[in-house]
């Protein structure tokens, strides 16, 4: 199992082109940024092009990459993540009837979170979220796991869009306040 | 309020809620302001962690050799550093056609081994050890490394955080996609990263143009306060002006988003945008994000054209007393005095100049500035 201290120091080889660094760290970390992906993203072929943008760019700025501030995975999933919602947005919210039909991947039952890695600023993050009213919280997990905009948000739960936008707003400052820095 | 709003833009820019509008904006902040990006990155800490609960799916194998393929090109052996002395387990590869087959892991039926990615990137220990991560070359070997974490603890997520209950709840494994991809993803995939590649450019580009006219500006000593510029994203589009008077060339080949516009940033100091200015040439729309302190109860902000083609600068509306205005480009203004004029912020009385030209101070000012025609694609 890899841990932080060892994806940090494949990022700083990757910085000096050690293409074999880049080779484990690709290893190490596709299958979680290509779950993110196709959780955003829907179709495996889109997913798979901007899997190879991601780690294009993580290719060449490698060495901005700053222990001090970010993790190596958050790092580089706030890479994909970004790209992945670049796209759905640029596109146009389409409807939810004219979305591709079910995916076929991950058709694993995931382990139990139990079994999951918990790092002390997710259990912060938690706490935090918990403290949220449950429908606000639902708003920021669906828009951050299904990257799904305001005009979804409120289309699938049927809520008004602008309740949404102050939704999201107040509980984002919320969460800011409740975590500190 | 002026943190507030920040705040709410760089999390929700993270968080991927923002309109596409918006998400341009937060674009041309975080290549201007370095404030505004450092936001972007705590958010993109705090979130990020959300990461965690996402189940790990293995990508097709193909995708490991475009990318190999790619990075060849610029990733010259000769490279890369002798002393490098990774806890190699595939042997560096020399050839790139080559690695594909040498690589077994890299087949679908990973998902029987032990699944690296889905293991735990972050420890507590890590965490409590943050100068490990700065000290690489105290790893003394990929069995110190890859030493199995205790997930034995006490921390279970199932009995202690309801959120992470819920949050998995949303993460069913055959749960509806969260899709919004049209029905021609194949177009879509074989644009979209050259597109990006444009944007990149063009952002590098214009950064660079923002320096150059914030010193242009301050050497003619026009407006007191600081200049500073940022045109956003892709090009104006000719084809879109109403009066077909461009007078920038224009490869003709290229091609233009239908979403083109102008973006500036109207600004003091370098580290405080205090309003962005998106001018939509499609739409004929001009909308302004106030990012800074409102006016005050008797005060507003009023927006100015200001352009020699007119003796005296123009009224474009109030601004600033909602967060997010857009209004109707007035008619009178052609595509090219939008793109050429400059652009005003002056205080005023409630209501605005009474005179339909400034009477307070000008405190912000800002200019489109247009992208190399034809760069780089």
């Amino acid at each position: 199992m890899l841990m932080q201290t060892e994806l940090v120091w494949l990022l700083g080889a990757v910085a000096k082109r050690d293409e074999a660094a880049f080779e484990r760290l690709y290893e190490a970390t596709r299958a979680k940024l290509y779950g993110v992906l196709l959780r955003i993203l829907g179709r495996p072929a889109l997913a798979e092009e901007v899997m190879q943008e991601t780690y294009l760019k993580v290719w060449t700025m490698a060495d901005q990459f700053d222990p001090a501030i970010a993790s190596p995975i958050t790092w580089m999933v706030a890479m994909a993540r970004n790209r992945a919602i670049d796209i759905v947005r640029k596109r146009g919210d389409l409807s939810i009837e004219d979305e591709p039909e079910a995916l076929e991947v991950a058709s694993e039952a995931p382990p139990p979170l139990a079994r999951r890695e918990m790092t002390e600023e997710l259990k912060r993050l938690l706490s935090c979220l918990g403290k949220l009213d449950p429908e606000k919280q639902r708003i920021v997990l669906l828009a951050y796991y299904s990257g799904w905009s305001r005009d979804q948000l409120a289309q699938k739960l049927d809520i008004p869009v602008n309740t949404i936008k102050t939704w999201l707003r107040r509980s984002l400052l919320e969460i800011r306040e409740c975590m500190g820095n | 309020m002026y943190d507030d709003d920040r705040d709410a833009l760089a999390a929700e820019y993270v968080l991927g809620t923002l309109s596409p509008d918006e998400r341009d904006q937060a674009e041309a902040m975080l290549a201007i302001d370095p404030g505004f990006a450092e936001i972007v990155r705590v958010w993109e800490r705090r979130l990020g962690e959300l990461n965690v609960m996402v189940e790990a799916v293995e990508p097709p194998p193909d995708v490991w050799d475009k990318i190999r393929t790619e990075i060849g090109g610029d990733a010259p052996r000769s490279a890369i550093e002798p002393e490098s002395s990774l806890p190699v387990e595939p042997a560096p590869q020399t050839a790139p056609d080559a690695a594909a087959e040498e690589t077994p892991d890299m087949t679908p039926e990973v998902k029987s081994e032990p699944d690296l990615s889905s293991a735990p990137m972050l420890t507590l220990d890590d965490l409590a050890a943050p100068q490990d991560l700065h000290e690489p070359q105290d790893l003394d070997g990929p069995q110190h490394l890859d030493e199995p974490q205790d997930l034995d603890g006490p921390q279970d997520l199932d009995e202690s955080s309801p959120v992470a209950a819920l949050a998995s709840s949303l993460l069913p494994p055959d749960g509806e996609p969260a899709s919004q991809i049209p029905a021609a993803p194949d177009a879509a995939v074989s644009v979209t990263p050259r597109a990006k590649v444009e944007r990149s450019a063009d952002i590098v580009y214009l950064a660079r143009d923002a320096r150059r006219w914030r010193g242009y500006t301050a050497a003619i000593g026009a407006i007191a306060a600081l200049l500073a510029i940022y045109i956003g994203i892709e090009q104006f589009a000719p084809a879109l002006n109403p009066l077909g008077r461009m007078s920038q060339p224009v490869v003709a080949s290229r091609t233009q988003p239908p979403g083109s516009r102008l973006v500036a940033v109207l600004q003091q100091e370098p580290t405080a945008p205090a309003f962005l200015l998106t001018v939509d040439p499609q739409n004929r729309t001009l909308t302004v994000r106030t990012v800074t302190a409102s006016a005050g109860a008797d005060r507003n902000y009023e927006l100015w054209l200001i352009s020699s083609k007119y003796t005296s600068p123009r009224s474009l509306g109030l601004v600033g007393g909602e967060q997010f205005t857009t209004r109707p480009i007035p008619a009178d203004f052609d595509a090219e005095t939008l793109r050429t004029a400059s652009y005003a912020v002056s205080l005023e009385p409630a209501g605005g100049s009474p005179k339909g030209v400034p009477t307070g101070p000008i405190l912000f000012t800002g200019k489109m500035v247009e992208s190399l025609p034809g760069s780089p694609s």
